[in-house]
């Protein structure tokens, strides 16, 4: 076990330097201009010439590749030249706030896909099961962003359930501030006690996580109806109805384990994905995490904070993929790690 | 073959689901072949009326006029065409590299599944945008070229997907009777593993039918892909967010549109998971 | 218990405890605003590099020695109570205010003005260049500085620019010290914390040398919400005070909501199209001027911005000394433009030319779509792309011409008010070109533009020599502004002493404001 773990992380140790070769050169390929972004709107040529021999930008790219990688060893992940902040303070400041959002999206859409999908596999047939195809498939189809804009418009404005956009509410962020110790809002808010701004977060998490738990809701109520519908016409198991198991028990024990395969890896690829892809969910509830700053680092090819970005992306999908294949052999003993 | 083709045609009557996809996927074809004829104001893909802008849902325009005055119900059918297309061309693509690679890692092991799996590691810590820019950078900012470039970004997925149904399949009985009977893992590779992986896949492509029309609907506000005024669901809806307080048709249609696509390539793929594996059917 | 039990407890616990927190604790008397942007707040953190939008944060920050007032064509005395110029308009004495102090506790003096200005030109960077007449700085006493400049040049205006002309603590002008979110200015507020570039909260500074008599705000929060349509909900629902600009039709739909003020005022900013001068059959001005004559002007006003906004007249821009009812200008007329295609030789166009334009902007987009629209009618193919920032000026800044793009879209503003940057920014000859984006080359252009930067600002002889320059720009047709920009702003209807200046793009100066 031991050793299969770490050969999975020497191994994930070459992927990252594949991803960091490709990203690098990717960022380079693409016509930009990253001395003139860095001076800004109304840099003179001069200005931008000397920036460019600043940052390094007139040495061949392999030098410049290994200017990056020996920085990043050395914990220097560069500057972001749009925020000229250092990219690992960057990411420090938006990782925690999109984790949060994400594990809160992918917690909902679990705890309503999981069980759906068990449901309508027993109750394969039924309108149960039509029903909840039906549902499943709208949580993937639903455009994200319009689905944002409708519950802000109808919970939060007209309905004043939920509050309309941020992680929390400005006038609690003067007046009774969470101290900051994670990065984490709602564990901090628990750790210091504050208790009044721990339900005021996690009123704010609300709509921006449904929003988001809409995909993850969707896959996972069909993997798991289509992988139980499997199982439950498995030998074993009808033996265990057979022999007068209760059916609530029989799905649990004998099924579930076997569903859950699938669903970590979707948890794993929807977590990596969202990390960066979430952006116009952020963009509409002003959430301040990875995606907004991935998608405007992109855009202005802001090569520092991309490749931060593709690293920490990177290194989480490894680590996720390799927690998920070693709790898949755990629960299903057939599965064997080569 | 006749028996086999109505047989299988029997079981599909029985869902009255999969027939609604069917449906609704014949009807989307059908009107992207027949969009210049069915759709009312066919020149309003590229022409402009500012005089008749932002016209609520009427008798003259059942979906309305958009932010130039065009008839949106015409531009969603012609816009039918172009998400067909990206949609069936960026999954057939992803799938084409995608599940030979994940069969071939799940099937044999070994070191070739390790590398394979690396260099899935590597495509899927790519964000997709960054991709699809140097891509289209690289090509020509075209639909084509995103097209190939959400493609590039997607086939991780399958990958690992086909390889993890392959290896639990791998593992199961039948095959394990197939080697001690002598057959080669080519061999069980055809016939037991590929089509008994097929099925999360199936489900997974015709689900990303939507995702892959969202995708590009969020690149080509970025400036790739589609371009103003090309008549792409995604694109419209992007452009129609902002007036989505005060013009709500304008956002609404689209979406509409993409979720009844979604629907019914969900639907149809669903039942042809059902008609093709025995285990999967309604009791 | 058992451990179901025993989480359940918790749970419910937890739950009234949170519940319970609903009904305590009221927000203390402070009285906040809020503030909200489109674009992230500070893009630069350091005083001495701004040239975009912190524009709005940095004002409440720090301050300049004067202030310009556009409208009366003023200057308000800031850090600096007066000053004196030479008649030569080579020198020019500041006298200093005294009993200010910075956020860190130190005087401001005729020293910290020298440090921070040198600091600024030594950089280099962003508007840094606007000291360029600058040849030294001497101080001649505490509160007395002298500004010798190489060449005449309005430094009145100058030392009032939105950008590059803070005054700051020397000693508390680490740039490293900057970029961590913190700042030595004199301005009432302060910064209290920030979250990234999106959201930030300052706080009364209690030593302001203005005082806090009457009614001011305590802190004021900017916030960046991408999305018009929340920003509008925001304000619609009380949560914020003042937005700085919403798309046409959300004002739209505001006018008659009694919580909301809706303010459009003038700006000098206006929407720019070069066409590359070089390469044929642009190179051709009949061809430049029959495209001209393509463009819906009345039309683009009306549909793109939504009727707020005015068709340009020349360059420079309504409300800007130098602008003129002198300047020739095109209309949409295709009868006139085909006959310019036909003396040309191309009676039925048949062209396709690359037009790039910013992507993300809703009044350009429409504004290309009309023109291409018009265009189609004529045999014209523009084959328009939305392009982020970075990928378009790649290709129109590149050493291989022909990977140029055929026509630049581009807003353009002046860094502080001076009409002189639509000149020289976009037509003076570029070898390198910055911002000459249609690549023009005039010599007789060029010696005039240097001819006019010695002429004192709008005087008769100046602005007869704006006219003469937007009017050669026009015959030539090397580029055309299409429409001169109006702010849309939106605020509670409750906030009283806003008042817009356009010298100041999208400031907000708190310190006036008040709530009602």
């Amino acid at each position: 076990m031991i050793a299969y773990i770490v050969r999975r992380l020497l191994i994930g140790l070459l992927s990252l330097v594949g991803a960091s070769i490709v990203a690098f050169t990717l960022t380079r390929i693409v016509p930009s201009d990253p001395a003139a972004m860095w001076m800004g709107p109304r840099a003179t040529p001069e200005q931008i010439e000397r920036t460019q021999i600043e940052l390094g930008l007139d040495q061949p790219i392999p030098v410049q590749y290994w200017r990056y990688v020996s920085g990043l060893a050395r914990g220097d992940w560069g500057i972001s030249i749009v925020t000229k902040r250092p990219v690992l303070r960057d990411l420090a400041t938006y990782l925690p706030a999109s984790i949060e959002l994400i594990l809160f999206g992918l917690l909902i859409g679990f705890a309503v896909g999981i069980p759906l999908g068990v449901f309508s596999s027993a109750k394969s047939g039924s309108l149960l099961d039509h029903g909840s195809r039906l549902v499943s498939i709208a949580g993937v189809a639903l455009p994200s962003f319009w689905l944002a804009m409708l519950l802000q418009l109808t919970l939060a404005k007209w309905a004043n359930l939920f509050p309309l956009t941020g992680r929390i509410d400005l006038l609690m962020e003067i007046t009774n501030p969470v101290r900051r110790i994670t990065g984490f809002l709602l564990l901090d808010a628990l750790f210091t006690g504050n208790l009044s701004a721990l339900r005021d977060a996690l009123w704010h998490i609300v709509l921006p996580a449904v929003t988001l738990a809409m995909y993850p809701l969707g896959l996972a109520t069909r993997m798991v109806r289509t992988t139980m519908l499997e199982v439950l016409s498995e030998d074993y198991v009808r033996t265990a109805r057979a022999s007068g198991i209760r059916e609530l028990k029989v799905l649990r024990k004998y099924a579930l384990r076997n569903a859950i395969g699938p669903v970590l890896t979707i948890a794993a690829l929807t977590f990596g994905y969202s990390l960066v892809s979430t952006f116009l969910i952020e963009s509409l509830f002003t959430w301040p995490g990875l995606g907004r700053y991935a998608a405007k680092a992109i855009v202005s090819v802001d090569y520092p904070a991309i490749m931060g970005v593709t690293m920490l992306v990177a290194v989480t999908y490894i680590g996720l993929n390799l927690i998920v294949d070693l709790v898949q052999a755990l629960l299903d003993p057939r599965v064997r790690l080569s | 073959m006749g028996a086999q083709i109505r047989w299988m045609w029997r079981r599909a009557k029985r869902n009255p689901l999969t027939i609604a996809g069917l449906s609704a996927v014949t009807a989307m074809i059908l009107l992207s072949l027949l969009a210049p004829w069915v759709a009312p104001y066919p020149k309003d893909v590229s022409a402009v009326h500012p005089s008749e802008r932002f016209q609520a849902p009427s008798r003259a325009h059942w979906f309305g006029t958009d932010e130039l005055g065009r008839d949106i119900l015409s531009r969603v059918i012609f816009g039918t065409r172009i998400s067909l297309r990206v949609g069936s061309l960026v999954v057939a693509l992803a799938l084409a590299i995608g599940l030979p690679l994940g069969i071939v890692a799940g099937t044999f092991g070994g070191v070739l599944d390790e590398v394979l799996m690396r260099i899935t590691d590597v495509f899927l810590s790519f964000p997709p945008l960054l991709l699809a820019m140097a891509i289209s950078a690289i090509l020509g900012a075209t639909l084509v070229n995103v097209m190939i470039a959400i493609a590039i970004a997607w086939w991780p997925w399958y990958a690992r997907l086909v390889r993890a149904e392959a290896v639990s399949i791998r593992e199961r009985a039948y095959v394990e009777a197939a080697r001690a009977a002598g057959a080669s893992w080519r061999r069980i590779m055809w016939r037991h593993i590929l089509p008994n992986s097929l099925a999360p896949v199936i489900v997974q492509a015709s689900m990303d039918f939507g995702s892959v029309i969202l995708t590009s609907a969020s690149l080509s506000f970025l400036g790739l892909g589609a371009q103003s005024p090309t008549p792409e669901w995604g694109l419209m809806i992007n452009i129609g967010r902002t007036f989505f307080l005060t013009h709500w048709w304008i956002v609404t249609f689209p979406g509409l549109a993409i979720l009844i696509a979604v629907l019914a390539f969900n639907l149809t793929g669903d039942g042809l998971r059902e008609i093709l594996d025995p285990k999967a059917a309604p009791r | 218990m058992s451990t179901r039990a025993r989480c359940t407890a918790v749970l419910v616990l937890l739950c009234i405890g949170l519940l319970a927190t609903a009904f305590g604790g009221g927000a203390a008397d402070l009285k906040v605003a809020v503030h909200l942007q489109g674009a992230e707040i500070v893009p630069y953190w350091d005083p001495s590099d701004g040239a975009s939008g912190e524009i709005a944060l940095m004002n409440n920050l720090y301050e300049t020695l004067l202030r310009y007032d556009p409208d009366t064509n003023e200057f308000i005395p800031v850090l600096a109570t007066g000053y004196q110029q030479s008649e030569d308009a080579k020198t020019w004495t500041f006298t200093i205010r005294r009993g200010v102090a910075f956020h860190t506790g130190n005087v401001m003096n005729a020293h910290a003005v020298k440090a921070s200005i040198d600091r600024t030109i030594e950089r280099d960077r962003g508007s840094a260049y606007i000291w360029a007449p600058v040849e030294s700085i001497e101080v001649i006493d505490d509160y007395t500085v002298r500004f010798h400049l190489s060449q005449p040049a309005p430094l009145d205006l100058i030392a009032a620019a939105g950008y590059c002309a803070y005054v700051f603590d020397p000693e508390f002008s680490d740039h490293d010290w900057f970029i961590a979110g913190n700042d030595s200015g004199t301005g009432p507020y302060t910064v209290e914390s920030s979250e990234g570039s999106e959201k930030v909260i300052i706080k009364r500074f209690d030593d302001y040398w203005g005082g806090w008599a009457g009614s001011h705000f305590d802190r004021v929060v900017f916030l960046t919400v991408p999305e018009a349509s929340t920003r509008r909900l925001m304000l619609e629902t009380g949560q914020a005070d003042f937005c700085e600009s919403l798309p046409p039709t959300d004002i739209e739909a505001m006018r008659g909501n009694p919580r909301i003020r809706i303010e459009v005022n003038p700006s000098f900013q206006n929407l720019m199209v070069l066409y590359n001068n070089q390469r044929a059959p642009l190179d051709n001005a009949l061809v430049r001027r029959a495209l001209s004559y393509l463009v819906p002007y009345e039309d683009i006003v009306e549909v793109a911005l939504g009727g707020y906004g005015r068709v340009a007249r020349g360059v420079i821009p309504h409300g800007l000394w130098g602008h003129s009812d002198r300047v020739e200008t095109f209309t949409y007329n295709p009868t006139v433009a085909r006959a310019l295609l036909t003396q040309a030789g191309y009676p039925n166009g048949g062209f396709k030319f690359l037009l790039t334009y910013p992507a993300g902007y809703e009044d350009i987009r429409k504004t290309v779509e009309l023109w291409k629209a018009a265009c189609a009618e004529l045999n014209i193919e523009l084959d328009a792309r939305a392009m982020p920032t970075a990928e378009r000026n790649a290709i129109a800044r590149s050493p291989d011409p022909a990977r140029r793009q055929d026509i630049y879209l581009l807003y353009w503003w002046p860094d502080y008010a001076n009409p002189d940057s639509f000149l020289s920014g976009m037509f003076y000859t570029q070898v390198r070109p910055a911002y000459n984006l249609g690549y023009y080359s005039n010599r007789d252009f060029d010696g005039l533009v240097d001819f006019a930067t010695t002429l004192p600002s709008g005087t008769p002889e100046a602005i007869d020599m704006m006219v003469e320059l937007q009017n050669i720009l026009q015959r030539d047709a090397a580029g055309i502004a299409l429409w001169d920009m109006e702010y849309l702003r939106a605020m509670s209807s409750l906030l009283g002493g806003y008042r817009d200046n356009a010298a100041y793009p999208n400031v907000v100066f708190w310190y006036d404001c008040y709530r009602e």
